[in-house]
């Protein structure tokens, strides 16, 4: 079977972006689990471990370019292409997103006030199984699963509003809680902000093996991006 | 932000003296942080300073470029650079031609092949050449195979048969002939026919192989078996390619060289450097221009 570089530089490709998946991942839950133990090492490794991220995301960008530049790739092997390059886009910000949240949990270390640690649990369990469960997709081309898991996005929305709720209310009894109250929307915030990235990832899989470049609608897609910049 | 950005760096000075470094100063040599690096890899051959005249015109001006071991090094250029004329210079087929001279060094393990003492059998024989058009032989499949080293003196049918399964193997032919070697090499197919002559020129155990233009004349299928031919025989043979076709320079080769003529008619090396980098980020204008189409 000719195009023996193509073939194993794009399955060496898919293997690079799963482990920078797997490494979002870690730091999705690491974050969440260093913000409830209020482990500021693990907090500041997070932090730090962003840049690991963000040189392997270029690493998968740069090889990405070459093959359009030697290897002329088209049809499948174009799509898988550039939907690896918008997949490593979502997953670079959701790195992002965990390091947001290692730094609230550094900044918040001195402050014991309580944190609905089971709503952030639940809602980063969801999240990063979503983020799983999605790659696999991806790199399988399963449309039936590309399809089914952002609609798994609702759960996460509704753990936020629950979140927001309480955080609103904690704020509204006693003022001197605002500023952490604040930092934990904002944890709860980037998680669900993980989860929609999840979507585009999913949309991505199902352009690579259909052709067909879709929005899969979420209910808060009523809220766009304005909060997204 | 973390960018990983190509950066200059120099010819191997291996083999190359102060002043012959000089005439290198204008070529620009690249790569990207994740790809090969040019200056540690082992060179297998080299042009130093390297002119081709064909009675008073000068085909090629002052050449030098380091060929590394085990890699693919394409030669690329508008029609007229004199790319062809460089790779026949890497194994003296431009002795053949009548008016052709000389001036510089083609330096093979570290030995200038141009010597007065070299024997250019010989040379041809540890550098191999592969032709725009198959040209087997009008002999059976193994004796095309086997000629090579009947030449040189083996004359034991079972080394000679062992010696056409390896080279056939190699060359990716063996499943496709194994049954019929006593047939007409001229009946195989075109493609077929240029395994073929990879496997005649790989019979004698080269270390280099000139290709020029080695799949111009097959179909899409027949090129790319042999582009992925190529990518197999890098383990054991250093390859330097021309092609007329850029795309495939990118699809296979690891170094490539553009070449364009100067004002005077005469080739010059305009960029040297990892394919990579070449097809991504040419530091020359001029090579900007030919890869993308708007030159050449």
């Amino acid at each position: 079977m000719p195009r023996q570089t193509l073939d194993r530089e794009i399955h060496h490709l898919q293997d690079e972006v799963l482990l920078l998946g797997s490494m979002v991942e870690q730091a999705l839950l690491n974050a969440v689990d260093a913000l409830k133990q209020r482990d500021l090492i693990a907090a500041r490794r997070v932090y730090d471990n962003d840049d690991l991220i963000n040189e392997k995301r270029y690493a998968i960008e740069n090889r990405v370019l070459i093959l359009f530049a030697t290897q002329q790739p088209i049809a499948h092997d174009l799509r898988l292409l550039a939907a690896i390059m918008e997949v490593i886009t979502d997953l670079e910000r959701m790195g992002d997103y965990a390091k947001g949240i290692a730094k609230i949990c550094l900044l918040i270390s001195q402050d014991d006030s309580p944190i609905p640690s089971r709503e952030i649990s639940r809602m980063c369990d969801l999240a990063a199984g979503m983020l799983h469960r999605a790659l696999s997709a991806f790199i399988s081309e399963n449309v039936n699963i590309a399809y089914h898991i952002p609609q798994e996005d609702d759960m996460v929305d509704d753990l936020y509003n629950e979140i927001y709720r309480k955080m609103v209310a904690a704020m509204i009894e006693n003022p001197a809680v605002i500023d952490h109250a604040n930092y934990i929307m904002w944890v709860a915030h980037n998680i669900e902000r993980t989860a929609d990235r999840v979507t585009n990832i999913c949309e991505r899989t199902i352009f690579i093996a259909t052709g067909e470049l879709l929005e899969i609608s979420t209910s808060d897609d009523e809220w766009g991006e304005m909060d997204e910049e | 932000m973390n960018i990983s950005k190509p950066f200059a760096f120099t010819l191997s000075p291996s083999i190359l003296e102060p002043m012959q470094k000089q005439a290198l100063s204008n070529i620009t040599i690249g790569k990207t942080a994740d790809n090969f690096d040019l200056v540690s890899l082992p060179v297998k051959m080299a042009a130093v300073n390297l002119s081709v005249f064909y009675g008073k015109f000068q085909a090629l001006n002052s050449i030098s470029m380091d060929i590394p071991k085990n890699k693919i090094t394409a030669l690329i250029g508008p029609s007229g650079c004199g790319k062809s004329t460089l790779l026949r210079s890497f194994n003296r087929m431009n002795d053949l031609v009548q008016g052709s001279r000389v001036e510089g060094l083609v330096m093979l393990n570290g030995k200038n092949i141009y010597d007065p003492d070299v024997d250019v059998v010989d040379i041809r024989q540890r550098i191999g050449m592969v032709f725009q058009r198959p040209n087997p032989f009008p002999m059976s499949i193994f004796d095309n195979v086997s000629y090579g080293p009947r030449l040189y003196g083996i004359r034991k049918k079972s080394i000679l048969e062992e010696i056409a399964e390896s080279s056939l193997r190699q060359a990716a032919l063996w499943d496709d002939v194994k049954d019929k070697l006593n047939q007409s090499g001229l009946e195989l197919s075109g493609g077929q026919q240029q395994r073929l002559c990879i496997a005649r020129a790989i019979a004698v155990e080269p270390s280099v192989i000139l290709m020029d233009e080695p799949a111009s004349s097959l179909d899409p299928i027949s090129t790319l078996k042999i582009e992925d031919l190529m990518e197999t025989l890098k383990e054991d043979y250093t390859i330097v390619i021309v092609t007329h076709n850029m795309q495939q320079a990118a699809r296979v080769s690891d170094f490539t060289a553009f070449l364009m003529i100067d004002d005077d008619h005469s080739g010059i090396l305009v960029e040297y450097g990892a394919t990579d980098h070449i097809f991504t980020n040419p530091q020359k204008q001029q090579t900007e221009a030919y890869v993308t189409g708007r030159f050449g």
